[in-house]
């Protein structure tokens, strides 16, 4: 019996440190070339993308070195969610005093449809313990929450990076630069993207998205911030759908109504149906990421969006 | 009631302190309601069926005879079928009770045991009852002999500490299978199955592997939870799983997966169609057509169809569930038929099997065979199978790219690589646990709290919450 007490004991004393190690200090490991804590570390900046995959794997950093004099960086997660991109719009202000000239958030209208969710552990990597709570409480108001979430939240999430952290930090730190891809990733060819499936036909609004997508253009005017919203061009398939189209047209309303700058994909000079330039319907290939880099920092620059 | 739940734990907790502390002789009766109690939970009205199911077999069995076990078979037969395939003919769809077809074979095994005077007719109807609905084994199985059983739950059972920890040891275990194994290849499974498409051929062999150890994670996971809670209750159930990805060919494979359902069809249709009238009949005119076979193998043939067939209709009757069937009657008959040739050719070319090289040769080939059925078995529909194994032959390249992009399938890049060094991890210490089994069945006894405290640890931290479904509760 002693034995079998002494077990569990020495079990629950290991999981609760590491569970207090994940929630408390993930945020004060060092990562090199990616999310918050690398980009609070740059300094101030001209230009900082905040956005999902698609910024990560649609912008060439090297060419926004080029026009930005490496004062640029892109924090992305995988399908980073605009409830999530307004806690990490205030860990960043909490955690540092950075002046950043121009913030990018993506201008995503499917996005709006998505269920509050975590989207990627390294969300809560990067979040300090009061980043983590405040996400907590959007997940808990805007999306679908119970036990095993909660669970799921605050223990497992995020533990396989912890522990497998010296493992797979030197392979980012090469396949990462501040934030972005730099493998010259393939396409998948035109066969692949023209019988992709995907399904968006069920799409609803999802309202915690939209207040979440309010709430950092409040945020951004609060502290005088300068920002637009960029949305990356799709493969035209899905660009065309007419689901897609309709909360395009939906988030585009919001942004007039709001007065806000944005860019739309077809501002850009770029051939959306150019199957060389993608990896799937949302993701380019290292073509296609360095021709829309191109064109969009020529965009940019004749705008005037490219500078405080 | 999920079994993976607090409810539950409760529910196994509050039994227990109850079939310890009620006199001994009463503690079957405790067994029975808690079973009852587990079976209602989920959906009261699922009681009706199975009690239609206990009283008519009990009652027609009493006295078996032919009228009566074809009553026993119209009876529990129909009710399965009404339930479990009716959604194939557009009928408003009815809701499948709990464990229905596993419940339905230990009736028709009783009634067929009782029939051929293996066992003498139960003549306590709560015993009955209690050996179908016993509550671990309702919703997939052991499909339990009634020979086997109806001691171990009807007689008196002492509180025993060795029973209470290597019960809860054998949980933690299946718990383990289940939530960190089973549980973490279930999104990349489920995401390339979902879209075969567009992955390419490395991705849907992955995919395909994956799907083999998750699902003998799920399922062996979900016994080693059943006859851990079994063995605290000190009650054994029959193993359904000995290691069987470690069988070097396909009969042996069969021996070894799913062992009670294999007996079940074994002893209550394929031993009774071999000596069958009718088979008698036709091996007879395939005899005609190959006068140089065995008359033994011969007999087999039409039998092994057969049971295959419903082998795979018992899983359903999509069409890849038939296929699926038919696929392994194809390889058992190939082996049946192909026997006494291969045993002259080895014996021919000094072929050694106790030779490693080739036990891993055999072990291999095996595995590839029960993993290109697992294809059909996973797949949504026959044509999106076939487009699988297409894609594999004709697509798969190994290359950087090639394996960067059947990544994507773990999520996004973030997440991939960690949960890559994760699932080998495991897959891999999941392989030396079963290879160090597999050569001496009582290894790990020794050090087992060590064990025992790691999976702990490794369930809370790496397990996926939120899961609560068996793969085999479908069936």
């Amino acid at each position: 019996m002693k034995k079998t007490v002494l077990t569990l004991l020495s079990a629950a004393v290991i999981i609760l440190t590491a569970v207090i190690l994940k929630n408390v200090y993930s945020c004060e490991i060092p990562i090199g070339n990616r999310g918050i804590r690398a980009a609070i570390k740059e300094g101030d900046l001209d230009i900082l993308f905040i956005g999902s995959s698609t910024f990560r794997s649609n912008l060439d950093i090297h060419e926004l070195d080029k026009a930005y004099n490496g004062r640029d960086f892109i924090i992305s997660y995988g399908g980073n969610q605009y409830t999530a991109t307004s806690v990490q719009y205030d860990e960043i202000r909490k955690r540092s005093s950075n002046d950043y000239g121009l913030m990018v958030f993506e201008l995503d209208p499917l996005m709006l449809t998505e269920e509050v969710k975590l989207s990627d552990s390294r969300v809560i990597w990067d979040l300090s313990f009061a980043g983590k709570k405040a996400l907590w409480n959007k997940l808990k108001t805007g999306g679908i929450t119970n036990k095993s979430i909660m669970f799921e939240y605050f223990v497992t999430s995020g533990m396989d990076d912890l522990i497998t952290y010296p493992l797979t930090e030197p392979f980012y730190s090469t396949r990462y630069y501040k934030g972005a891809k730099t493998d010259d990733t393939p396409s998948s060819g035109k066969e692949f993207l023209e019988n992709e499936e995907f399904d968006i036909s069920e799409s609803v609004l999802i309202k915690a998205q939209e207040e979440s997508v309010i709430e950092i253009i409040e945020k951004c005017r609060r502290d005088s911030q300068d920002f637009v919203f960029l949305e990356c061009p799709h493969y035209y398939r899905l660009s065309e759908d007419p689901v897609y189209k309709e909360y395009h047209r939906y988030f585009t309303d919001l942004m007039v109504k709001y007065n806000v700058d944005y860019i739309l994909a077809g501002d850009i000079d770029f051939d959306d149906h150019n199957p060389d330039y993608y990896e799937d319907m949302s993701h380019m290939s290292g073509l296609g990421r360095k021709t829309y880099t191109e064109e969009l920092i020529k965009y940019l620059l004749k705008t005037g969006k490219e500078t405080k | 009631m999920s079994l993976i739940s607090v409810s539950f734990f409760i529910f196994i907790c509050i039994l227990l302190i109850i079939y310890y502390k009620v006199k001994p002789g009463n503690q079957w009766k405790v067994l029975l309601i808690g079973s009852l109690v587990f079976y209602a939970w989920v959906r009261p009205v699922y009681i009706v069926f199975i009690l239609i199911s206990i009283i008519s077999t009990f009652y027609l069995m009493r006295n078996p005879v032919r009228s009566h076990w074809i009553l026993t078979l119209i009876i529990n037969l129909g009710i399965l079928i009404v339930f479990r395939y009716s959604i194939y003919f557009d009928v408003h769809s009815l809701i499948v009770p709990l464990g229905i077809s596993f419940y339905t074979f230990m009736t028709l095994g009783y009634a067929h045991d009782c029939m051929g005077k293996k066992i003498e007719p139960e003549t306590n109807i709560f015993h009955y009852a209690l050996f179908i609905s016993y509550f671990p084994q309702i919703t997939q199985g052991p499909i339990g002999t009634y020979k086997d059983m109806k001691d171990q739950l009807i007689s008196p059972h002492e509180c025993n500490i060795i029973n209470i920890k290597e019960g809860g040891y054998r949980c933690i275990k299946g718990l383990f299978k289940k939530l960190v194994i089973a549980g973490r290849l279930t999104y990349y499974v489920d995401t390339v199955f979902s879209s075969p498409n567009n992955y390419n051929g490395l991705t849907l062999i992955i995919a395909v592997f994956f799907y083999a150890i998750e699902l003998y994670a799920d399922f062996s996971g979900y016994m080693d939870i059943v006859c851990g809670i079994s063995r605290m209750l000190g009650i054994t159930l029959t193993e359904n799983f000995k290691r069987p990805y470690f069988s070097r060919n396909i009969q042996e494979y069969w021996r070894r997966w799913h062992i009670s359902l294999n007996e079940w069809f074994k002893e209550h249709l394929m031993l009774p169609a071999v000596t069958s009238g009718w088979n008698r009949k036709l091996s007879k005119m395939l005899g005609k057509l190959f006068p140089k076979a065995k008359k033994g193998t011969l007999r087999t043939v039409f039998p092994l169809i057969l049971v295959w067939i419903i082998t795979g209709i018992w899983h359903g009757a999509e069409d890849v569930y038939i296929g699926w069937g038919v696929y392994f009657a194809i390889i058992m008959l190939f082996s049946v038929c192909t026997m006494n040739y291969m045993k002259k050719l080895r014996t021919k070319i000094h072929w050694n099997d106790d030779n490693i090289f080739i036990r891993i040769f055999q072990t291999l080939r095996t595995f590839i065979i029960v993993l290109f059925g697992e294809v059909m078995f996973r797949a949504h529909s026959l044509s999106d199978a076939f487009s699988i194994y297409k894609k594999i032959f004709t697509t798969t390249r190994i290359s950087v790219s090639e394996i960067t992009s059947s990544l994507t399938a773990f999520g996004n890049g973030n997440q991939a690589l960690a949960s890559v060094i994760i699932l080998t991890v495991l897959i891999l210490g999941l392989f030396i646990v079963e290879l160090l089994k597999e050569k001496d069945e009582n290894s790990f006894m020794s050090h087992r709290y060590i064990y025992a405290a790691g999976m702990l640890i490794v369930m809370t931290l790496f397990g996926v919450a939120g899961q609560s479904n068996f793969m085999y509760q479908a069936f």
